[in-house]
């Protein structure tokens, strides 16, 4: 096994708090989506943070197709395409009524795949009421049109596409996982589990939690989930930091691994990052008790390899193309009050990089 | 004006409204006549519908975001991801998550400018249900024990103060309603708690113990235990009888408490919650002549995190049961004389913390009101642009409260002399209602 040292090569700040971000095909530009719009800066401060456009809404997710195209998905629903090399804006795509939870381009770039759904009480006991429209849209990319739209039970908060383009997966607040076939829509594989998901027995009866963050591994066999573990306290965020690593095309999907005992505290968990290796993965969060709110997880054997305790809620994490950089962006606690010259609010989006350095033991 | 009490707000009394709360003074007691059977007669019919001022307060325990409600500010850092839209009073917006209450609210009170001292979800409580702070010794009557005890009837076989609440938990929430609600009033204008696990069990009399048997025992417990209180000076006995008043009462309107006795259609209409069932309950027992009912579901709104997942449901629900009880009770002919108040302890920070929940803010909050004696159409205060202050028209606690009082034709002023404690006032310091708020 191998030791691994993470070391902070750069930090800076964004206005607004950052909810999601993809590395440019340079290795060093960075997009990120925040609170109030698209801004394009860098891993290396190399670049002045500028503010490219903006939702109406929180951004919740941007991607990158290669080139000089981005796509953000935000709370607005829409999916917005924009030119890095002319500087404007080139399609809309309304997806939802309501938010855009998260979205993912499939590693080709042909697909986008979106997910949406607003929690209302379905049952006296607050049972989730059937989507009001279809939780999961797929969009090619070539025609910018909706290719399926695919059912779950809302609010379906995460989503990731296969290695092999071939398949997306789709979880919700309640801890139900679909996986369906791009080409045809079909469902191929659905399961609940209920590690991530509370029931409040104590400050409310309603559902919270669910999964916040999945990925495939490299080799597409297994899935990783990420989110908190249940809480008694719904509202107090302090189940523990989860992540589970599935088996998804057995014939009854089952859960192969776990976050190990001893190596989580308390927090909820909001990001994946498979390394481009395969060899290993990044999960992060906030932490709410615990020394730790990112971490490096041996994929093979789900040891926890590496530690992170960052002074901010890390809202996603990515590896550059190399391996060699760990990227993470997030947002401190807003801050209470504008600045004292009416220069706007102090700068609460965060960017750090940190350096993965190893040597075999 | 004065009033004196016997009662003192002793243990006893405490311990005999744990009773009622925990509805186990059910479990052994007889029945007396059926729901529909009592009311069959028109006399008493009357008399227990007493026509009067009533009182639905939702219970918003945990405290509400009024950026997500009443108050948001759109185009601000703080605005949230929520969305704000315009209302049927011109210039006036409330949270998207409203839309329904968006089209009532010619018909609502909104005070945007409460502000109070308690921070933390307890003494917050206690203050904006008790209309004060403690004041040692003796326990302020929550707001439901007042009105119970000046509008209610005593002898009537529907509870006049109830709670519907299904939450058995609570963190601080289930701390309070552990202690003594009805404070020095007594027992008798304690709550009667129902709804969830609280459905008042044991109610219907056993087939094998015949009418008469039921009277002849109760008659012997009645005399015993009446003849015991007055041997002893015994206020416990005193609470005790009053509460199998109350049990022969509940036997009698038992029906009430049962939702699925309740039209489907108005089940449908209010919503499938907890909170939104036992709304529409508060106006079923409204209409059939309880006085004060309650409406909580633990304490759902503290998101310090998963502010967004709760209140994606919370305010939708909150609009939809808003909007049926007030469009309900002006169909019927009812709400000019029933208040419906919809408010928590406290409001949330304007800022948005680092797990993206809102944090405890009691110094600028919005509530809800409609009806029975509260004009409509009315936004009373204001907070500055970015909710941290509120710069128009202060609101706390002794106003609320002097309000409402006013508002359901209580005295707010009425002065009380309890044995041995200083004279205290319904609302201290003689804080006037806010006349706006009044028709």
């Amino acid at each position: 096994m191998k030791s691994i040292t993470l070391k902070e090569k750069h930090r800076h700040k964004l206005p607004m708090g950052i909810l999601s971000m993809a590395l440019l095909p340079d290795g060093v530009g960075l997009v990120a989506g925040c609170m109030d719009g698209v801004y394009l800066t860098s891993i290396d401060k190399s670049r002045e943070p500028k503010l490219l456009y903006s939702h109406g809404n929180y951004v919740s997710s941007v991607v990158s197709l290669g080139g000089d195209t981005i796509v953000s998905a935000g709370y607005d629903g829409t999916a917005r395409w924009f030119d890095l090399a002319e500087q404007k804006l080139t399609d809309s795509v309304k997806l939802h009524d309501f938010w855009s939870w998260d979205m993912t381009a499939s590693p080709d770039g042909k697909h986008l795949a979106s997910v949406t759904g607003q929690y209302l009480a379905g049952g006296y006991k607050y049972e989730p009421q059937e989507e009001s429209e279809p939780s999961i849209r797929v969009v090619d990319v070539a025609s910018k049109q909706i290719v399926h739209s695919l059912p779950h039970v809302p609010s379906v908060q995460s989503v990731a596409i296969s290695p092999d383009n071939q398949f997306v997966a789709a979880g919700n607040l309640m801890g139900e996982v679909r996986i369906y076939r791009i080409a045809d829509g079909e469902l191929v594989s659905q399961w609940t589990t209920s590690d991530f998901t509370s029931w409040g027995i104590i400050k409310s009866h309603c559902y919270l939690g669910g999964i916040f963050a999945m990925q495939f591994s490299r080799d597409g066999k297994h899935l990783l989930l990420a989110g908190m573990g249940p809480m008694r306290d719904p509202m107090a965020g302090n189940g523990k930091q989860l992540w589970q690593k599935w088996d998804w095309q057995a014939a009854e999907p089952k859960m192969i691994d776990q976050t190990h005992e001893g190596d989580a505290g308390e927090g909820l968990m909001e990001t994946l990052a498979v390394h481009p290796s395969g060899e290993m993965f990044a999960m992060g969060g906030r932490l709410r008790g615990g020394d730790w709110n990112v971490a490096l997880f041996d994929m093979q054997t789900g040891d926890r390899m590496a530690i992170l305790k960052l002074g901010f809620r890390a809202t996603e994490a990515t590896f550059t193309p190399d391996g060699k950089h760990l990227v993470i962006v997030g947002t401190q606690g807003q801050p209470s009050k504008p600045k004292p010259k009416g220069d706007g609010f102090p700068d609460f989006g965060r960017v750090e990089v940190f350096a993965i350095e190893s040597e075999a033991t | 004006m004065k009033h004196t009490h016997k009662t003192c707000g002793s243990p006893e009394h405490l311990l005999h409204r744990r009773l009622f709360l925990q509805g186990t003074m059910a479990a052994s007691a007889a029945s007396v006549a059926s729901f529909n059977g009592l009311f069959s007669v028109p006399a008493l019919a009357d008399e227990t519908k007493r026509r009067g001022k009533k009182c639905i307060l939702l219970w918003l325990c945990g405290a509400p975001s009024q950026f997500e409600t009443w108050d948001p500010k759109p185009g601000t850092p703080f605005s949230g991801p929520f969305g704000a839209i315009p209302t049927n009073l011109p210039g006036v917006q409330i949270s998207s998550l409203m839309p329904k209450c968006a089209g009532i609210m010619d018909k609502l009170a909104v005070i945007r400018s409460m502000s109070t001292e308690p921070g933390e979800h307890f003494q917050g409580i206690d203050v904006l249900t008790r209309g004060d702070k403690p004041r040692q010794p003796f326990v302020r009557p929550i707001l439901g024990s007042v009105v119970a005890e000046q509008l209610g009837h005593l002898d009537s076989p529907v509870p006049q103060f109830i709670l519907l609440d299904p939450c058995p938990e609570g963190n601080e929430f289930k701390g309070f309603k552990a202690g003594n609600w009805a404070g020095w009033l007594g027992a008798q204008y304690g709550p009667v708690r129902a709804g969830g696990e609280y459905s008042i069990p044991n109610l219907n009399k056993l087939d094998t113990i015949s009418d008469i048997d039921h009277q002849d025992r109760e008659a012997l417990r009645s005399f015993f235990s009446k003849k015991y209180e007055n041997d002893r000076r015994s206020q416990a006995a005193g609470s005790l009888n009053a509460a199998f008043d109350r049990v022969k009462g509940l036997m009698s309107c038992a029906p009430l408490f049962d939702l699925n006795s309740l039209p489907e259609a108005d089940r449908q209409r209010y919503g499938a919650g907890a909170f939104a069932q036992h709304a529409l309950q508060a106006r079923h027992l409204i209409e059939n002549g309880s006085t004060f009912v309650m409406v909580a579901n633990g304490m759902p709104w503290d998101n310090h995190v998963f502010q967004h997942e709760m209140h994606q449901m919370l305010v939708p629900e909150l609009d939809n049961v808003l909007y049926q009880l007030v469009t309900d009770l002006e169909d019927r002919g009812m709400l000019e004389d029933t208040l419906v108040i919809a408010m928590g302890e406290f409001g949330r920070s304007p800022w948005l913390n680092a797990a993206r929940g809102r944090d405890h803010y009691p110094k600028a909050w919005s509530l809800a009101m409609a009806g029975g004696g509260i004009r409509g159409g009315v936004v009373h205060g204001a907070t500055d642009p970015l909710g941290h202050e509120v710069a128009e028209d202060a609101v706390d606690n002794r106003q609320l409260f002097a309000t409402i009082f006013a508002a359901l034709g209580i005295d707010p002023h009425e002065e009380y002399d309890l044995p041995d404690l200083p004279t205290f006032s319904r609302v201290e310091d003689g804080v006037a209602p806010i006349e706006q708020l009044l028709v």
